[in-house]
């Protein structure tokens, strides 16, 4: 197998599946550096674009939208999430039943949950915006959160627990002094990670976010802008976005790795 | 020196209608180191965390300086647990993971610094004190556990199978070291173990538990020397076993051989008991003892301080096995398949029911 | 004592799924046995007809399109994917974790974006476009964006890392040993492949392929964005019915469809699954 034809197709098939994944992100964010805007000329380096984006008040609005729903939605199921993990796994005996309510908003269609979402609020006559966009948001992220948490909880070595108690310790004070700080890395992980997928979250948003401009957040921007065609402003839109996803992601992906924690 | 300071009394625990320890009474004495001896399964493990707290006895009472402790949470307990796995607190260097008893006492900063320095004097990693328990080796986590165990002085220290995740070279060096801190510290110790040698080592006293009851507790020296049962004098050390049969008071095996030895109480005529004795006691000859077998070479062990002889037999299914020290082997070369004749005296043999 | 912990550690989570999942689904349920009153709104009135519209002709044309999309972009996602993670599994050891990684990577950036950067490739005046004729070429080029082909490619290039890290996880754990050994017995290197190392590993595809199938077959911005509105998929239908048609009714029975369909095929892959890792066990 690994004889040096094998070897070179290898080779071959890993740089075209990379070229594959990486061509097109790239000539985006080439593109948004682009002085003329188009992709047919490079005209030169510049970072015009960045600094019109400042100046449109809608995409400032939106991205101020976007952070409130995601810092929101993040912190409720930072905590809803973890407590749920710590339970789920204290438990002995877990029920099927438990095991796909939890797992559920992570398969669930976005379209599926959206439009329940929807028909449920519309039902209780809640009025939409901001404040039902948080409360779908946290949803999932909770599920995620959950999940982060859980994946740490299976090494977790519960006999230190005891040990703690054993010394002297009350429960809440080995929450704080012996759990918590175990589980932090996980904790932030996860929080990292439902933040993420908060703002880059679009479906959901776009359906449980009413009608009114006061609850456009970014991706429901973007979504808007990108049908009326190519603009060197989306392009430096998109870059950002994708930059903070992906660097929110892969700390948390580093944090969950283990590499920072005990830090 | 010989006061009582925990009194286990008929203690019970039921798990659901499964009997995990099924009446067990015990009194251990202040500044003893005593060891709890038994397989898994043996309710070891159950008591020792009904003492340190985690478990309610369903029955019975467990009783420190004459005042009923069981219902006390751990938390509460002057009684403290080195767990098996050490449990050290992952994110805590060495000397948070010794000083956080103290905390929990609300001792003052300064005093808790020199209990902690003196602990880690103690334990012999003074110059790890930064260290996180990641950063050690299986030995240096032990003391560790041992020393954030024992910094609060309990009255009773716990210790949960305490050697045994080290190799056997540092377990033999370790059980001086155990005894030699119970010693330094005075504090009562009770060990958890299922290896018989190191509850022989370490221990005043052994406890011998199977199936949730207690079968025999004395000095090592009362428990190897004068088992009570077949399973205890089997547990502990090596012993031979020959089937026989009581007859007309006399101890009669199937070749016809009689064995004399103190028939216990509760073997009556045409009883099949099994006769027991050490291999260091049996001799080469049959003048000087009470008892003797034939039998032939069936291997040979050379162990430097012993020469082990494995004899097959018509008394016994397995071979018999025999240790002769250097000087009783007098160098002589044995040869497989050579004829043997072993005795021993009657003080040596025990019977118990088969 | 011991038991009643973890029920006040998990109550507030999982209330807040109740009130915002459950119940909303069993919403969604309950709506598809109702019908679009005469002037729009909801009629309650139990019936199946709504249900048994989404098996009308007119409907049925576009689940069989949406499958038709949903399948190949899965198939050719499980191609790509399963040869990348074979790639990957190849490599030195010490190389494989940046290398999953950076396959992986893509996977975290906005959808939108991704899907926004073929649009840039793809368009008129794009890149793709724009090489053709630095080439030299002037003729007329085939349109690219808004068509079917460009609503595969969106959705493969969407979700590949996906297919990435699920074939990669049995590779990784494949006992090179096993591979030897068929060698050893004669088997040629092709042989082994399709006789050793793919049956072995097939419930990575089987994962891939569901993971990729399902996520298309409900998506309607990929369609909306690279198909143009030229063509609709069921998740486009769904979404017509509740934000511009105004049939919730019909809505809720198509999206009941979908996750019958997703349903059916998660519990095909664990079967699957389940027999692979049976055969197995049987051989060890």
């Amino acid at each position: 197998m690994a004889d040096r034809s094998t070897r070179r197709l290898m080779l071959v098939i890993l740089s075209a599946v990379f070229a594959f994944l990486y061509i097109p992100i790239s000539v985006l964010v080439a593109l948004s550096f682009n002085e003329g805007g188009l992709p047919t000329a490079w005209t030169g380096f510049s970072t015009k674009w960045y600094g019109e984006l400042i100046a449109n008040k809608d995409i400032m609005g939106a991205a101020l939208n976007t952070l409130i729903v995601a810092l929101a939605s993040t912190l409720i199921a930072t905590v809803l999430g973890s407590l749920l993990a710590v339970g789920v796994e204290i438990r002995r005996r877990k029920g099927r039943f438990l095991e796909t309510v939890i797992f559920a908003p992570m398969i669930i269609p976005d379209i599926v949950l959206a439009i329940a979402l929807l028909s449920f609020f519309s039902m209780l006559d809640v009025t939409l915006g901001l404040n039902t966009i948080i409360v779908s948001h946290v949803v999932f992220n909770l599920a995620f959160v959950c999940a982060v948490v859980r994946a740490r909880l299976k090494t977790f070595d519960w006999t230190i627990v005891e040990a703690s108690t054993d010394l002297g310790a009350s429960t809440i004070t080995t929450l704080r002094r012996v759990v918590l700080p175990v589980l932090m890395p996980a904790v932030i992980a996860g929080a990292l990670l439902a933040f993420t997928l908060s703002v880059d979250e679009f479906i959901i948003a776009f359906f449980t976010a009413g009608a009114g401009r006061d609850s456009i957040t970014l991706p429901m921007q973007i979504f808007a802008m990108i049908r009326f065609g190519v603009t060197p402003e989306i392009n430096a839109l998109a870059t950002i976005v994708m930059t903070v996803s992906v660097v929110a992601l892969a700390l948390s992906q580093r944090l969950n790795s283990g590499k920072l924690a005990g830090q | 020196m010989s006061d009582v300071l925990l009194s286990i009394r008929n203690v019970q625990k039921f798990y659901g209608r499964l009997a995990a320890v099924g009446g067990v009474s015990l009194d251990i004495r202040d500044n003893e180191f005593f060891a709890l001896l038994g397989a898994s399964g043996s309710g070891k493990t159950t008591l020792l965390r009904m003492l340190a707290g985690f478990e309610t006895p369903t029955s019975g009472a467990i009783l420190l300086d004459g005042q009923d402790v069981s219902a006390v949470p751990p938390n509460h307990r002057p009684v403290n647990l080195m767990f098996q796995s050490y449990a050290l607190f992952p994110h805590m260097t060495v000397a948070q993971n010794i000083a956080y008893g103290l905390e929990m006492d609300r001792m003052p900063r300064s005093e808790i610094r020199t209990r902690v320095d003196e602990m880690l004097e103690v334990i012999q990693l003074s110059h790890l004190s930064g260290r996180k328990p990641e950063q050690l080796s299986g030995g240096q986590r032990q003391r560790v556990a041992l020393a954030r165990a024992l910094v609060k002085r309990p009255r009773v220290l716990l210790l949960d199978e305490p050697l045994g995740a080290l190799d056997k070279k540092l377990r033999g060096e370790m059980q001086l070291e155990l005894k030699r801190i119970q010693d330094e510290f005075g504090i009562t110790f009770i060990v958890v173990t299922h290896d018989q040698e190191e509850a022989l080592v370490m221990a005043d006293r052994v406890a011998i538990l199977k199936d949730g009851l207690l079968l025999q507790c004395g000095t090592p020296h009362e428990i190897y020397e004068h088992p009570e049962s077949r399973f205890a004098a089997d547990f502990i050390g090596v012993m031979n076993f020959l089937p026989v049969r009581v007859q007309g008071g006399r101890l009669v095996a199937e070749n016809g051989n009689v064995f004399k030895g103190a028939l216990p109480n509760g073997l009556g005529e045409g009883d099949e008991a099994v006769v027991a004795v050490r291999p260091e006691r049996l001799r080469l000859g049959a003048s000087d003892g009470d008892n003797s077998l034939t039998g032939r070479v069936a291997a040979t062990a050379y162990h430097g301080l012993d020469l082990q002889l494995h004899l097959d037999t018509p008394n016994s299914p397995g071979p018999v096995l025999v240790r002769l020290t250097a000087d009783a082997a007098e160098g002589r070369v044995y040869r497989e398949g050579e004829e043997v004749t072993v005795g021993w005296s009657a003080r040596d043999t025990r019977v118990f029911p088969a | 004592m011991a038991d009643r912990k973890p029920l006040y550690l998990m109550s507030p989570a999982l209330a807040w799924l109740t009130a915002f999942m459950v119940v909303p689904c069993l919403l969604v349920l309950a709506l598809a046995f109702f019908r679009r009153g005469i002037y729009g709104g909801i009629e309650y009135t139990f019936t199946f007809e709504t249900i048994a519209l989404v098996f009308d002709p007119l409907y049925a044309s576009i689940f069989l399109k949406s499958a038709v999309i949903a399948g190949l972009a899965g198939l050719i996602a499980s191609v790509i994917g399963y040869a990348a993670a074979y790639a990957i599994a190849s490599m030195p050891a010490r190389h494989q974790p940046m290398l999953l990684f950076f396959a992986v990577l893509p996977f975290w950036s906005n959808y939108l974006v991704r899907t926004y950067a073929w649009i840039v490739l793809l368009n008129r005046e794009g890149l793709i476009t724009a090489i053709a004729r630095g080439l030299g070429y002037d003729g007329e080029l085939p349109r690219l964006l808004y068509t079917e082909s460009a609503v595969v490619v969106g959705l493969v290039y969407n979700y590949l890392p996906f297919v990435i890290l699920a074939c990669y996880a049995p590779l990784s754990r494949l006992n090179p040993e096993i591979a030897e050994a068929s060698r050893d017995l004669g088997g040629s290197a092709w042989t082994t492949f399709r006789r050793i190392t793919l049956p072995m590993t097939a419930p990575g595809i089987a994962t891939g392929f569901v993971f990729v199938f399902v996520l298309s077959i409900g998506n309607f911005v990929t369609p909306a964005l690279l198909g143009g509105g030229q063509f609709q998929m069921i998740g486009n239908l769904v979404y017509a019915q509740f934000l511009t048609a105004n049939d919730w009714p019909f809505g809720a029975a198509l999206s009941m469809v979908l996750i019958a369909i997703m349903m059916g095929l998660l519990t095909l892959q664990t079967f699957v699954t389940e027999r692979a890792s049976g055969a197995r066990a049987r051989e060890t």
